[in-house]
């Protein structure tokens, strides 16, 4: 079947009947959404664990369930290697892991999909285990992957069902109440499993810091915990910035930057109230302050920033420039500083944040966001979770959620990295359809989508160097012999979930090269 | 034949070329993404090889994401370091759009030729001249590589005016010179000028090689760098000694430490005084030396407006983020703009009355006035159109 994208979709995973992409906005949810079971904790009874054996053992998680884990601590996290190990040790196999994310440090999954533990995997992949899943007939079944607000929906719609939910909690009290900003070793928010939390048939909570009673905030609450599991190691907050954070030094990228800050300038949006998402590449966060320099300069009071918090808009908060953050995700530790001190920094929940059926997600306050790609086509598509060369190298992240609710969205993007062409006329997977696609920032100008006459105006107004989306890959493409592209076989590997469930791409096994 | 040397590095956006004489055209290649861009990188070695009329050689290349000039630029400069009897290969010319004499220079982007990482884009930063090294930022080792590298960029690149700073004539100006005109750069820069003998070979130089790689002769433009005592004591011969002189610039590091004196406004400003008043008498642009703390913005501004108050048309930049600045101090003012208008709008107005002389409120307009409200509208024009 193919979609409307024109990409081919497979009818079913499994048991699931797939449903094809038909627009960003094209679907009405009806039903109800999914519940658990009925449990009641009556009084003096103890939660708390001694070890995550012993929490395998309690929940009776057994052969063939599905683990759920979050990203909060990145490529410092320790928990999911842990659990899996332990898993491996007691036998158990043939599980589905659910995680929001994996990283590089999640490398030894790889040894646990070999020998059978693991054999489905439903979350993004940044890295080796994607690369690894890429080569094709490692899992039982396509991986799906799906964006932030994707994830949450499809737990509350009952497509997955988590049976034991794993939360790693920088602090916790006895009775299952936990955040991610307090404690010996705090990573910020860790919201991203709430909807693991209360939909899961069993929740525990792994600290490494147990507290007296009330740990508040409450992003994970008591009401939804079933065991608290005390360990020495949970996560290392180091290295939760990822290597992305710091602010591009490159004068091409630079230049790229400040062509976006130019046009938020130029597209009229940049007013007192301006809502914007800034993002963690090199390029995004450049722009940002940019953003930040201009509306400084104007005058102008911006009403919330969000994306991930970052120590670039935490100084916009201190300064006056910004009235708020809105905080899904941390990526450096001045943010979670920040979520401890100041009341204008407000954690945030991905349902609340992104979630498509749902009475009202924030990225729709958004007027604009700043986001990457891996390459781009001429129908304004864009990737981001594969390579030119087909290997499934990462997650969607926020950009379907992002992309739909703003009403700027501007990507940034170089036209080569390296030999290879950022601009092609088909992307490889389509993450984000081009219809929420408004603005395509290159270092050789600034292509606008066809459906934005109004801001083709407004840029040429202003001066900036507005070009055609084509014309603009003919320049780069001189630079360069084109690279062999890849011949894809029938085998999927993954999904690509639109965020209302819809199926907007496959990603398939490279079968051999042209 | 000499022993196999290595050409370029393994820096990102470079490559890695070792050639060693073989009995057939062999052609080995590394890459990150080796399937997707192996028979890319093929291609462009080939060619060049071709170019060069090579057959018998094995050429083995590390790539690191270098494009395709940067690749043949590589290989070329291997190929004749292994086989030194081979000549040029002319790559691929893109048609290069003539400059103007009097063409707006704020600033000139200088970028060292050896380093393929800060070649790419250097036309892309609004620079008014781009100026590729080949002196001072170049060790002696990489002269003779750079030189190819360089002409390569020049055939791929389009650039609004691009300039390239030879060695010395005296040291490997000549070499620098028979190989980068095939690039067909806008002008030489000349490091170290101090007098107009330097200028006249440097010029009659140039014509040979425009006459034998078929350039209209006197299309390429001199630009003097004055960096000594003796050069500024010369600059007036020195700005006049050839029609292609169109700019000269002021190196005052190199001053400094000629003269024994520490950089500051009061020990820079007669040669630069100089140099000014010599372009001037010449009819030609002076362009300031580069000012270096990349860090410290009010400075570079603070010196920028100096030297435009003496009278530069321009100013040296090390770094794309210098040149709005520099841009914004050499753009006009509203005032200036208006007073500017009016003076060509007079000019225009005696012009249909058959008026020799030109008035505003009675008070005459000299020529040169006129000439400089015309360049002063010129400017505004281009910084309007989002020059900068």
């Amino acid at each position: 079947m193919k979609n409307v994208l024109g990409r081919e979709i497979p009818e079913r995973l499994g048991e699931r009947k797939l449903r094809l992409f038909g627009g960003a906005f094209a679907t009405t949810p009806s039903g109800r959404k999914a519940s658990r079971p009925q449990k009641v904790v009556k009084l003096g009874e103890n939660k708390v664990l001694s070890s995550i054996e012993q929490a395998i053992e309690k929940t009776g998680l057994s052969d063939g369930m599905t683990v759920s884990f979050h990203h909060s601590f990145r490529q410092g996290d320790h928990l999911v290697n842990q659990v899996i190990d332990t898993c491996a040790r007691m036998g158990i196999k043939d599980l589905r892991i659910f995680p929001t994310a994996l990283f590089p440090v999640h490398e030894p999954l790889i040894g646990h999909i070999e020998n059978g533990v693991i054999t489905r995997i439903e979350g993004s992949m940044n890295g080796p285990v994607g690369a690894f899943v890429s080569q094709g007939g490692k899992l039982k079944a396509p991986a799906v992957l799906r964006s932030h607000g994707g994830r949450w929906r499809s737990v509350e719609a009952g497509d997955v069902k988590i049976d034991v939910a794993f939360i790693g909690a920088p602090q916790a009290d006895p009775y299952g109440n936990a955040n991610g900003i307090y404690g010996k070793t705090p990573c910020g928010p860790i919201s991203f499993s709430a909807v693991d939390a209360m939909y899961a048939e069993r929740t525990v909570v792994v600290t490494n810091d147990l507290a007296p009673y009330p740990v508040y905030p409450f992003e994970i609450q008591q009401g939804w915990t079933d065991y608290v599991v005390v360990v020495d190691e949970i996560g290392d907050p180091d290295s939760i910035a990822s290597g992305t954070l710091k602010i591009t030094r490159s004068p091409t990228r630079l230049r790229i930057a400040r062509l976006a800050a130019d046009a938020v300038v130029a597209s009229g949006y940049l007013k007192d109230g301006f809502n914007f998402q800034g993002g963690a590449g090199g390029i995004s966060l450049a722009a940002t302050k940019f953003v930040g320099e201009e509306m400084a300069k104007g005058d102008v009071v911006g009403g919330f920033a969000m994306g991930g918090g970052t120590k670039l808009i935490v100084d916009m908060l201190h300064q006056g420039t910004i009235r708020t953050i809105l905080d899904g995700q941390a990526f450096d530790l001045a943010a979670v500083a920040s979520l401890r001190e100041d009341a204008n920094h407000v954690l945030m929940d991905p349902g609340h944040y992104a979630n498509y059926d749902s009475r009202g997600c924030s990225t729709y306050m958004l007027d604009a966001a700043f986001l990457g790609a891996t390459e781009v086509d001429l129908d304004f598509n864009v990737n981001v979770n594969t390579h030119s060369d087909g290997l499934l190298l990462h997650g969607i992240g926020g950009h379907q959620d992002v992309a739909s609710g703003s009403k700027m969205t501007v990507i940034t993007i170089p036209t080569l990295r390296g030999r290879l062409p950022v601009i092609v006329d088909r992307v490889t997977t389509v993450t984000t359809p081009g219809e929420v696609v408004d603005v395509i920032v290159t270092e050789r100008g600034i292509a606008v989508n066809p459906t934005r006459e109004d801001l083709v105006e407004r840029f040429r107004g202003a001066g900036l160097p507005v070009r055609a989306l084509e014309e603009i890959k003919q320049e780069a493409d001189a630079f360069t012999q084109p690279p062999r592209k890849p011949i894809f076989g029938d085998e999927v590997i993954a999904l690509i979930e639109w965020r209302d469930g819809t199926i907007i791409d496959t990603v398939r096994r490279v079968a051999g090269w042209e | 034949m000499s022993e196999a040397q290595l050409v370029g590095s393994d820096a990102k956006r470079d490559c890695q070329v070792v050639v060693t004489p073989a009995p057939s055209l062999e052609i080995e290649i590394k890459a990150s993404n080796q399937r997707l861009l192996e028979p890319g990188i093929r291609a462009v070695v080939e060619k060049t090889a071709s170019a060069l009329g090579v057959s018998k050689a094995k050429i083995a290349i590390a790539d690191r994401g270098a494009l395709d000039y940067v690749i043949s630029g590589r290989v070329e400069a291997a190929l004749r370091l292994t086989f030194p009897e081979l000549t040029s290969a002319i790559p691929r010319s893109i048609p290069r759009q003539a400059s103007k004499r009097n063409r707006i220079r704020r600033s000139r982007l200088y970028a060292p030729g050896n380093n393929p990482r800060l070649l790419i884009g250097l036309e892309l930063h609004g620079a008014d001249c781009v100026l590729v090294d080949l002196e001072d930022s170049v060790p002696l080792s990489e002269k003779q590589v750079t030189r190819v590298l360089v002409k390569h960029l020049l055939a791929a690149v389009e650039f609004p005016e691009v300039w390239v700073r030879i060695n010395p004539l005296d040291t490997y100006g000549r070499d620098d010179l028979a190989e980068i005109l095939r690039g067909r750069p806008h002008g030489i820069c000349l490091p170290k000028a101090e007098s107009s003998a330097d200028i006249t070979s440097l010029s009659e130089e140039i014509n040979k090689l425009e006459t034998s790689y078929g350039i209209a002769n006197g299309a390429t433009y001199i630009m003097p760098i004055i960096e000594t005592a003796k050069g500024v004591l010369h600059a007036e011969e020195i700005c006049a000694a050839d029609e292609r002189v169109v700019v000269v610039s002021f190196g005052a590091e190199d001053f400094t430490r000629d003269v024994g004196a520490k950089r500051t406004v009061e020990s820079l400003l007669f040669a630069r005084s100089m140099i000014v008043a010599a372009a001037k008498t010449a009819g030609i642009q002076a362009s300031d030396t580069v000012y270096s703390n990349l860090d410290d913005e009010k400075g570079l501004i603070a010196e920028t407006k100096q030297a435009r108050n003496l009278g530069f048309d321009g100013k040296g930049v090390i770094n794309p983020r210098q040149i709005e600045p520099i841009h914004t101090v050499f753009s006009p003012t509203e005032q200036e703009i208006k007073e500017a208008r009016q003076i060509v709008a007079a000019a225009e107005e005696a012009e249909k009355h058959g008026l020799g002389a030109i008035a505003i409120e009675g008070k005459m307009i000299d020529k040169p006035v006129l000439a400089r409200a015309r360049q002063t509208l010129e400017l505004a024009a281009l910084v309007n159109k989002g020059g900068s």
